[in-house]
């Protein structure tokens, strides 16, 4: 059985145009350093032939991590309970220690039904959410009996009836659902952009007892003012700076590189991933 | 319903129709078109993957407009990517302009990916795979079809215009890849007989002889047995198994 102490180190999203390249090379020293894989749950429950098979590949030499799409947590529509449970019933199957979610919503009511967007949509920052989103973390977490890690989206629009910033927003969510915090430092540069503000004071505020897992990716540059969240290009060296600053403060955590679009040949990922190695044991 | 929930239903109304639903008051323009392009690509993108044949048989700016409908109208119930293709399924059941085959068309390029992703479990089967004695198993991720149009032929350049039987033997193999193979009636019938009733291939092939006028049963028999063996050296059938009725 993995544990939560098994996801360390260094990761990268299991993207199907990886897989077989992955499989290639293991156990070659040029791909040591992928400590462990991730992927979502919502592309693999109940999908049996190859996925299932490969997936079992997987199980059997990494650790795994969980990182959700779908939940909804901060939705206008009742938590999918029976979604829940299947995630529930893939992480003890596959002996999965970590799922994390995203602190943002991708489904909504029309004509009086409840439907999915498929994406990340932000929410608003008010008093109100905290509670509401705060609530369903619970829920989720009494559901499947552990803890789980919430995600600091990405977002291009703040809604005019925000009345908290990001950062205060993201702390309250913690306290109130008492639960974990997957720290995305790429995102933070993004918004940092997006919105004008001051990314390191905003790691500043990070409560470090709750980091157990982080992001790193790149972006893509819509106008000087406007990022957006691609995972399609190399890191850039503001983003690698914070997280050597995430480093400094909080000391090293797990950390796993996305790379979801314009996917180069493995070896190049692998520059990346070392760097984030290299990075790491600078610090310990 | 929260304040902050309306915010979000008049966002994500926007998201799904922006030229009906007028976006929140005080949102910037070229940061609520992030949000309308990227959620709409990324269905669209889904839906055209597993529907290339619809896609083309439709002109671009028709196939644009029907994604688009589907997005504004239908509220899809799977949190699962895979199952995207299915909600597609459900929505153009109401849609009323298409071509009269499109549905059926629709679910058969939808079959490649729900047999490529069946979960299966396999009998187990006799060491000696005895054909007329026992039930012939087919690869256990697998369908069987019945169309009213030759869906698998339909392209840009062949629209059908009148109904035409369709018979369809879909497994997935043992290299994972997705087979097709067109079957005759009577070679249906004998599949489904063997996989749904269980019966041995020579139960099977009796009962169908009782059914074709003027057929002798020994020449049946022979006949249906050619036809399984081929079936077994193409991986559609990988065995038997002992009766137990």
């Amino acid at each position: 059985m993995s544990t939560l102490a098994d996801i360390q180190g260094v990761g990268l999203g299991l993207k199907r145009e990886l897989m077989p390249q992955i499989q290639n090379l293991y156990p070659n020293p040029s791909v040591t350093n992928i400590n462990f894989v991730e992927i979502a749950p919502e592309n693999w429950i109940g999908a049996g032939g190859k996925a299932e098979h490969d997936l079992a590949w997987f199980t059997e030499r990494y650790p795994i991590a969980c990182h959700g799409l779908c939940l909804s947590l901060g939705g206008p529509d009742p938590l999918n309970i029976n979604f829940l449970k299947q995630v529930k019933t893939f992480l003890a199957t596959y002996k999965i220690p970590l799922y994390t979610e995203h602190l943002s919503y991708c489904s909504d009511i029309q004509h009086g039904k409840a439907g999915y967007l498929y994406d990340l949509l932000p929410i608003p920052f008010t008093e109100e959410a905290v509670h509401y989103v705060a609530k369903r973390i619970r829920q989720t977490q009494d559901i499947l009996g552990q803890r789980i890690a919430v995600e600091n989206t990405s977002y291009y629009v703040t809604a005019p009836i925000s009345t908290l910033d990001e950062i205060t927003f993201l702390n309250a969510v913690l306290v109130e659902a008492d639960c974990n915090l997957h720290l995305d430092i790429n995102n933070i540069y993004v918004n940092s952009i997006n919105f004008g503000f001051d990314a390191h004071a905003f790691l500043h505020k990070i409560p470090k007892e709750r980091i157990v897992y982080s992001h790193i990716a790149g972006h893509y540059q819509e106008a000087p003012d406007l990022l957006v969240d691609t995972h399609g290009e190399d890191i850039i060296d503001p983003v690698w700076k914070l997280l050597e600053e995430a480093y400094q403060l909080f000391g090293t955590f797990p950390t796993l590189l996305e790379r979801d679009t314009n996917i180069p040949p493995l070896p190049e990922l692998m520059t990346e991933i070392n760097k984030i190695t290299a990075l790491q044991a600078s610090f310990r | 319903m929260l304040d902050f929930q309306r915010y979000q239903l008049e966002f994500t109304a926007h998201i799904r129709s922006p030229k009906t639903a007028k976006k929140p008051m005080k949102v910037p323009d070229a940061r609520m078109g992030v949000y309308s392009e990227i959620v709409f690509n990324n269905i669209y993108n889904s839906v055209s993957a597993c529907f290339p044949v619809c896609r083309t048989i439709l002109s671009k700016s028709a196939w644009l407009k029907l994604t688009r409908q589907f997005f504004a109208l239908h509220q899809a119930t799977t949190p699962l990517f895979r199952e995207i293709p299915q909600e597609f399924l459900k929505f153009i059941t109401s849609v009323a302009d298409l071509p009269i085959y499109f549905q059926q068309l629709a679910h058969y390029e939808w079959v490649e990916l729900a047999v490529s992703l069946q979960t299966v479990i396999t009998p187990k089967l006799s060491k000696k795979t005895d054909l007329l004695n026992e039930n012939p198993i087919l690869a256990p991720a697998n369908m069987l079809l019945e169309y009213d149009y030759p869906v698998h032929k339909i392209s840009a350049e062949f629209k059908p215009k009148k109904k035409e039987s369709t018979y369809l033997l879909v497994f997935r193999n043992t290299d994972f890849e997705v087979r097709f193979i067109e079957l005759n009636p009577m070679t249906f019938q004998l599949l489904r007989l063997i996989q749904e009733s269980k019966m041995t291939g020579e139960q099977a092939l009796i009962s169908l002889a009782e059914q074709i006028p003027h057929s002798e049963t020994h020449a049946v028999i022979a006949f249906g047995l050619e036809i399984l063996q081929n079936l077994i050296e193409q991986g559609a059938l990988i065995g038997s198994v002992k009766n137990t009725n």
